[in-house]
């Protein structure tokens, strides 16, 4: 008999949309809140719900670059999203439960370290907000994000990029046929963490048994390898067979396995915008399987046994596909180059981001120390063009949990140097191994704690 | 003039109210027999006076609590249609239970129909067993009534004898296992209650008393006794509310207040926020299972006056229970009243017993002292579940940024203390929360002035869906067409406030629509594929709440 429950936070922003018609508006968990309250499955003794604190702006700041301050790219939902994951991973650090779901809304997954606006669906990483503090007040050392939405998760693997100690995998359809467009296989992490961050990218029409394919022979096996302190699920639905975004075919009871074999600390939803035929299934599922309750009477009402099959010639070829990434895992500490260069100790790459909802293209130039004593500042140079003409540049540096005293230094002279720039209207300095925090208003001559 | 009756465990206090004046007030024992012991409380209070110009009276019974917590009601059979979703398995109903299949989802559309060749075979299962009564209880049947009501009809069809109980109409809100035990137990409780209560009319009817008669409900309101056996369930639990509603009616308006109801044995503890009772989120747990029975939040804290203490090393430890009067009374072993009388703040019993109760808990030559302490005990353990109380109400579940944003901060500013026990600890425990505190005039038998003061309260809810064309009146089980897809919230509360307004009148309430009060409202646009396709409406209305009057002072104490 298992003592301890499942933590669920159920925060489905009945008051917030990103626009009255968008996918992610009001009505999106309204069937699943239906479904789950007509279940009773709050009532049952291996649950226990939660209502969710705010995250702070410091919280906040602490994994993002918001331009021009966290305020003005965050509402009062974005903050109770992080922080029900905040909530619940307190709880579950401190041995009070023994996992949770944060089923909440909005989004997370494609917000990256610089924020200038909405992307995706998304302002603000839940899941590396979460992760970060974490590391900064539990000092948590190893973490690991599994992304289970059909859209690659760009914004969380952006933020752990170079960060060896977080590993990243996400599966997700193929980017060649949605959106963002990214994700493949060769996007295995920074130089100082090569194949921490592993990509699967999917074919459409993939089935539940594709799926679990991929669970079984890759990502268990580097979970293993890796010993996370505390497994994150980046919980996307929208792999469901009926998702109007999405091209795949996964069913409630493929959620529900996928759930139980991961063994997550904490699930925190991501897309999935079938919100009448697969939300209040696939939700439920996830509940039943992370309390472990017996799902097996969970079913879309659609779904016969047997509905999908997979084809001999997807299974080869996702064969081919897991035994060339397990390669690169086993190779991870003895490869150092990333696709970048290298110069004078700076490891060096330019990226462009488009920000789908906003409209704005934004041009980054990342500086990577490399450094033998500790994972390395980085310095990222961000200038944005939105529709209606420049909006200049900003200067963000990022000092790594552990970070040796030169780096530090040398981040904290930068950003000094920085304040009598002409070239920058705003400098940040982020440094999560003291979690202090700066901000810069070069026009106003302004400083602020975040 | 009007009589609140309440049939406590111990006592059956009745009080007679005349223009918010307390004309009369009497206690009689609680004996096996509920009837005599009320009509005993009512005769004391009736003294002299003329039935006729009684208007109304309230009972607060405990009927049917001991009814289901010594399981003396009627088999009843389960007819349940789950459909997919949770496994069987977790649903334990403890009686003969049929599966059948059929689905509704959550919009209350059917996706799986009804075999009726099954329900046949399942009836006659049930015959075989000797059960009488049916209960029929399907998933999301608030929703779309059509399967409980056809079940129904073929059991009505085939067995024209036997009582079949529908799911939607005595849990009509979401939570399909809640639903079963609800439904359960209004129909395994219906037959008996309605028996009570034709005795209580019956004796009425002996004493000339023509008065409207009334039963108080767990959430504060009331309803007629010719329509309360629909529901007896909802009688369950009305003592606290009684308590509450005495406490309500005994101080002033519009106030954040807890009120401790400390008994011999228990402190019930109740929130009146802003001059409103507090209403539990959740229904009520009835003998471990969980019902939709609407309930005022009441925590019951097994801290009395008469809790035993004892001395463990160098600590004082109260148990939760009680084993006699207080020592300084006459009882076997010290309590917190022998603290009380000790450090005067009571004059009950017997100073010099009092200190020997202190002597016996190990302090020879300085009883003051620890009578202080346990003074200290008991009133950091009641304030400290208060302090627990509100942070509850702050952590329950909401679902809408505004809610999460305003719930915070809120304290009570005053602690109403009423009870046997009352005297001498709610100073100290309103000191403690920083709060001033209050001891109303006819503390001790505020829950019967609680019963005389409660209101008639009835709710309709209605559902829309403009995609499919219908809405739902909930508390009537009655389906409605929609012609126009422009329907709206203000014709949603059209119907419900001349519908509710019919249904006051049946129930012998003078409303007006400007009186009636809306309790939840929410409204959903369907979005498909960027088009809005229609609206989900979900109003729930009601009569106004709360108590007919405040006590003023004045008469007489009894």
């Amino acid at each position: 008999m298992r003592c301890k429950q499942t933590g669920l936070i159920f925060f489905p922003a009945f008051d917030w949309a990103i626009s009255p018609t968008h996918p992610e508006r009001e009505e999106r968990l309204l069937y699943t809140r239906d479904q789950i309250f007509e279940e009773g499955i709050i009532d049952l003794p291996q649950i226990a719900e939660f209502t969710p604190q705010l995250a702070s702006i410091h919280d906040i700041a602490r994994t993002h670059f918001c331009v021009p301050q966290v305020e003005s790219q965050t509402t009062e939902a974005h903050l109770i999203a992080a922080g029900a994951a905040i909530t619940l991973a307190d709880q579950i650090v401190a041995g009070l439960i023994d996992n949770g779901f944060a089923l909440v809304r909005p989004p997370g997954h494609h917000a990256m370290r610089v924020v200038h606006g909405n992307r995706g669906f998304c302002n603000i990483n839940n899941e590396a907000v979460m992760v970060e503090y974490l590391r900064s007040r539990h000092g948590l050392k190893r973490v690991a994000i599994i992304d289970t939405d059909v859209h690659h998760g760009d914004g969380t693997q952006d933020i752990f990029w170079h960060d060896p100690d977080v590993l990243f995998i996400s599966f997700h359809q193929d980017g060649r046929t949605l959106y963002p467009g990214t994700g493949f296989i060769y996007e295995l992490g920074g130089p100082c963490a090569y194949a921490r961050t592993i990509n699967i990218p999917l074919p459409p029409g993939t089935t539940d048994d594709s799926l679990l394919y991929i669970v079984d022979n890759l990502i268990l096996p580097v979970l293993e390898e890796f010993r996370p302190d505390f497994i994150v699920n980046s919980a996307g639905q929208d792999n469901h067979y009926t998702d109007p975004l999405g091209s795949m075919r996964i069913t409630a009871q493929g959620y529900a396995r996928l759930t139980e074999k991961l063994r997550p600390d904490l699930a925190v939803l991501e897309g999935g915008y079938a919100i009448e035929t697969a939300l209040p299934y696939v939700n439920m599922a996830i509940i039943l399987a992370l309390a472990g309750l017996d799902y097996s009477n969970v079913r879309e009402p659609d779904f016969w046994p047997g509905r999908f099959k997979e084809t001999s010639q997807r299974t080869e070829q996702l064969k081919r596909l897991v035994d060339g990434l397990l390669k690169h895992w086993k190779n991870r500490d003895t490869t150092l180059t990333g696709r970048g260069k290298t110069v004078n100790g700076y490891y060096e790459r330019e990226k462009l981001i488009f920000y789908d909802t906003d409209y704005i293209e934004e041009h980054q130039t990342e500086k990577l120390r490399i450094c033998s004593n500790c994972t390395g500042y980085l310095s990222i140079e961000s200038e944005v063009s939105h529709g209606f003409g420049q909006a200049g540049k900003v200067l963000c540096l990022s000092v790594p949990f552990g970070a040796c005293s030169k780096c530090r230094n040398e981040a904290a002279d930068l950003y000094t140097g920085a304040k009598k720039s002409v070239v920058y209207n705003y400098i940040y300095l982020q440094d999560k191994s003291s979690d202090y925090l700066l901000g810069y208003d070069t026009k106003a001559g302004k400083e602020w704690r975040p | 003039m009007y009589i609140g009756v309440d049939v406590g465990g111990t006592y059956t206090d009745a009080v007679l109210l005349e223009k918010n004046q307390i004309k009369a007030s009497a206690k009689a024992p609680s004996g096996k027999n509920l009837l005599s012991s009320i009509l005993e409380a009512i005769d004391k209070v009736l003294q002299g006076v003329d039935p006729g110009r009684l208007k109304r009276i309230v009972f607060s019974t405990t009927m049917i609590t001991n009814l289901i917590a010594e399981r003396k009601y009627d088999p009843v059979a389960l007819l349940l249609i789950p459909g997919p979703g949770l496994s069987y398995t977790y649903y334990q109903f403890n009686t003969f239970t049929r599966i059948l299949t059929g689905t509704i989802d959550y919009r209350g559309r059917e996706t799986v129909s009804l075999k009726e060749r099954e329900v046949e075979a399942a009836l006659d299962e049930i015959a075989d067993q000797g059960f009488k009564k049916v209960c029929v209880i399907g998933k999301f049947s608030p929703r779309n009534t059509s399967h409980e009501k056809r079940l129904a009809m073929l059991v009505k069809e085939k067995y024209p004898d036997w009582e079949v109980e529908l799911g939607h109409l005595a849990g009509g809100q979401l939570n399909f296992p809640r639903r079963v035990v609800t439904t359960y137990l209004t129909a395994a409780t219906r037959e008996s209650f309605h028996h009570f209560l034709n005795l209580v009319r019956q004796s009425l009817a002996e004493r000339q008393i023509t008065a409207e008669a009334l039963i108080l409900k767990a959430d504060g309101g009331t309803l007629p006794m010719e329509n309360s056996d629909k529901i007896p369930v909802e009688t369950i639990f009305s003592g606290p509310a009684a308590s509450t509603l005495g406490a309500l009616a005994l101080t002033s308006p519009g106030e954040t207040a807890v009120i401790a109801d400390i008994g011999g044995t228990t402190t019930d503890l109740a929130l009146i926020l802003n001059g409103q009772p507090l209403l539990s989120a959740k229904g009520a747990r009835i003998e471990g299972q969980l019902t939709q029975v609407r309930t005022l939040a009441v925590k019951s804290v097994p801290i009395g006056g008469d809790s035993v203490l004892e001395r463990m090393g160098n600590e004082i430890i109260i148990h939760g229970k009680r084993m006699g009067p207080a020592y300084c009374m006459g009882g076997p072993v010290p309590t917190p009243t022998d603290a009380l009388r000790v450090l005067g703040l009571t004059t009950l019993g017997d100073q010099n017993r009092a200190a020997e109760a202190m002597a016996i808990l190990g302090e020879r030559n300085g009883s003051r002292v620890i009578a202080e302490k346990i003074l200290n005990l008991v009133v950091d353990g009641i304030s400290s579940q208060i302090n627990k109380m509100f942070q509850e109400w702050e952590l329950e579940p909401a679902y809408r940024v505004w809610e999460i944003l305003q719930k915070r901060k809120v304290r009570p500013s005053t602690v109403v203390g009423v009870g046997g026990g009352a005297n001498g600890l709610v100073d100290r425990i309103a000191e403690k929360l920083g709060c001033r505190s209050i001891i109303p005039p006819y503390a001790a038998v505020a829950n019967a002035v609680g019963a005389a003061v409660a209101k008639t309260t009835l709710q309709l809810s209605l559902r829309a869906d403009t995609e499919r064309g219908s809405y739902l009146l909930q508390e009537e089980g009655f389906e409605g067409k929609i012609d126009s897809k422009q329907f709206n919230e203000k014709q949603a509360l059209d119907i419900l406030r001349e519908r509710l307004i019919r249904m006051a009148a049946r129930h012998g309430l003078d409303v007006k629509p400007e009186q009636l009060e809306v309790t939840h409202q929410e409204v959903f646009n369907m979005v498909r594929d960027w088009q809005t396709k229609g609206r989900l409406i979900d109003i729930t209305v009601q009569t106004p709440r709360g108590i007919t009057g405040r006590i003023e002072a004045g008469g007489q104490e009894g």
